[in-house]
């Protein structure tokens, strides 16, 4: 499921100038497909702002999403790898960025599902950092998809 | 485990089970305070015997007290028990119970609110799971629809009259003792009576047509201030006001100069309802306000409506000054004393109890394993859970969907990885983790607010969704 949302919305790039930055870029690939309008990222980076870097789930790996429901078309994921560690607030340093929007409170958590998979995993946690393209990244879904 | 639990005794199950009522009765209440405050400040102006009356805006008096406040304490009882959905079902099945009688439902909201509440909780429990998917919004909203249709008419039909049959009992037990001629007797049955918003129809109902007549013939009446004495009310705020918990301590001087000044004795009942002991200061403020009525031989001239010291002032005759506000003094100052040692009791048997619970559980944990070592995490929650009550575990973030979404996703397979079964753990948004929740789990930049909607939940911070040192704890507590 995970693997299926992702393709297409995946990014490698080397560095970003800031967190905020890093939300933005994240986030192109939904908002090109029409799946998010502007403001939801906008949302998301004013709830970073409000509650602090909660979003950093596990040291590394973030997961910018907002309540603004109205703003999302479509619920959908996208992934943004950095070769650069960019910081977010509270000194966290993040390299991988899921962008979350969700339209309702149930489609996406199938999503949720496999993301926890890849992140309670060690083994899988660590070879899914060092993915490189997107067919390694959905490669490495399909391992632990369920 | 269980060897190591130390068996509570009774005396102190029976307290904590009064004291988990007490908080849900604050929690249903303190929510809407204001409400009480916006209809007694319209009550107070508006009202034909209020300060400027204005028939039109008068109209709004009635419809607010016998369908607002009462709806506004049931969707409160049914969010309580059963979240969004609770309190929607619990509204809807109040509804009948107030169409279905003439009197103020408020006791009726706060057995009906929480009870749609835990019916709608129970149904969604029983076909959890068993709902194809894409049919759940109509499920859901049909199953609601149905059962509250059902809660809404048999509320009409039999809970109503059975609170109105009540009501007529109370009527009657005020006549016998009437008839025994120990007015201060009275009390006992006008205060508790009072607070479960029946004061209009005791006062107005009983009271003041006995008063009538002996006015007529004497000029004055004691009758008139039996249940009217704002003395009582006025010592219970004021003990809020200095031994109260926090938040009735913050809102209880508002509520004292709508209660005495203007008179609007509804404002007092929510605080008697949060902690019904203080009942008792309340009959025996009024019991010595009678007293001394009685002692100084002075009534009124007519029904104080409402109930404020200057209505009482205004219609009190000539010489009788003295022995009225003498009535009035007296009330307020033996209903605080009293309700200042009954909220202190009260207090200080909380703490101890959370400092036994605290112990207990920290013992259990030190037993359990070395590395769950610091399992306790309640700095600002007041009760801690021991580890075999815990239930449902509920994470919670802003939204509601993501990080709390996955952080539930994970520990749930942790769960499951750990063979322990039994434990519910769902994700929800701060503000709707329903009651039943034994432990919130947050992220520690939103604690905060997590704290101050959820002030007797045991609260874990965590600063990682997954592999939290916190959350390491908290499983190894559960092994």
């Amino acid at each position: 499921m995970l693997g299926q949302y992702l393709k297409g919305n995946t990014k490698f790039m080397g560095e970003v100038s800031s967190w905020e930055d890093s939300i933005k870029i994240a986030a192109e690939p939904l908002l090109a497909k029409n799946f998010i309008k502007e403001k939801y990222i906008k949302s998301m980076i004013d709830n970073v702002h409000e509650y602090g870097a909660y979003i950093v789930l596990v040291p590394g790996i973030a997961m910018p999403h907002a309540k603004d429901e109205e703003s999302v078309n479509k619920t959908g994921m996208s992934f943004l790898k950095l070769e650069k560690a960019v910081e977010y607030p509270e000194e966290k340093e993040v390299k991988i960025i899921f962008v979350l929007a969700a339209k309702d409170n149930s489609e996406h958590l199938e999503l949720i599902a496999d993301l926890s998979s890849i992140l309670a995993d060690e083994e899988v946690l660590t070879k899914f950092k060092n993915v490189e393209s997107e067919k390694e990244l959905i490669e490495l879904i399909k391992t632990v998809e369920e | 485990m269980k060897d190591i639990a130390p068996s509570p005794d009774q005396s102190s199950g029976i307290r904590a089970k009064v004291q988990a009522f007490g908080g849900f009765l604050t929690n249903m209440v303190l929510p809407n305070i204001g409400a009480f405050i916006a209809w007694g400040i319209l009550t107070a102006l508006f009202i034909p015997t209020g300060w400027i009356p204005n028939e039109s805006l008068a109209n709004i008096v009635g419809p607010a007290i016998n369908y607002l406040l009462p709806l506004l304490l049931a969707y409160t009882g049914g969010k309580m028990v059963g979240g969004k959905r609770g309190a929607v079902m619990g509204a809807v099945g109040t509804f009948g119970l107030i169409v279905g009688a003439d009197i103020p439902m408020f006791l009726g909201a706060m057995i009906v609110g929480p009870l749609g509440g835990w019916i709608i909780k129970k149904f969604d429990k029983a076909i959890h799971g068993k709902v194809p998917a894409g049919f759940e919004m109509i499920v859901n909203n049909f199953s609601l629809g149905i059962l509250g249709f059902l809660l809404m008419i048999s509320s009409y039909l039999f809970t109503g009259p059975a609170i109105e049959f009540a009501n007529n009992l109370v009527k009657g037990g005020i006549q016998v003792l009437i008839d025994t001629g120990m007015l201060p007797l009275l009390s006992l049955i006008n205060e508790p009576a009072k607070v479960l918003f029946l004061n209009n129809a005791i006062d107005q109902g009983i009271y003041y047509p006995l008063g009538m007549q002996r006015a007529a013939e004497v000029g004055k009446s004691i009758y008139f201030t039996v249940a009217s004495n704002p003395g009582p009310g006025l010592g219970l705020l004021l003990a809020y006001t200095f031994f109260g918990s926090k938040t009735s301590k913050r809102t209880a001087p508002g509520a004292i100069i709508i209660h005495f000044f203007g008179g609007i004795h509804e404002l007092y009942f929510p605080y008697v309802l949060m902690n019904p002991i203080t009942i008792i200061g309340m009959i025996g403020g009024a019991m010595s306000g009678i007293a001394t009525f009685q002692l100084f031989n002075v009534g009124l001239v007519a029904g104080p409506s409402p109930g404020s010291i200057f209505a009482y002032l205004a219609l009190t005759p000539k010489g009788n000054f003295l022995g009225i506000i003498a009535g009035v003094l007296v009330a307020t100052v033996v209903s605080f004393i009293i309700t200042s040692f009954t909220l202190k009791a009260i207090g200080a048997e909380k703490e101890e109890d959370d400092k036994e619970s605290f112990e207990q559980a920290a013992e259990k944990s030190k037993s359990m394993k070395e590395e769950g070592k610091k399992v306790l995490n309640s700095r600002g929650g007041s009760s801690t859970i021991a580890a075999e009550n815990i239930s449902k575990i509920a994470f919670a973030c802003d939204a509601g969907a993501g990080s709390s979404a996955l952080g539930a996703t994970t520990f749930r397979k942790k769960l499951k990885k750990n063979n322990i079964e039994g434990i519910e753990v769902e994700h929800y948004n701060i503000e709707d983790v329903p009651e039943d929740a034994d432990v919130i789990v947050v992220h520690k930049n939103l604690a905060d607010r997590a704290r101050r909607s959820h002030q007797n939940k045991r609260i874990v911070t965590i600063e990682n969704f997954i592999g939290d040192p916190n959350l390491e704890s908290l499983l190894a507590e559960l092994k």
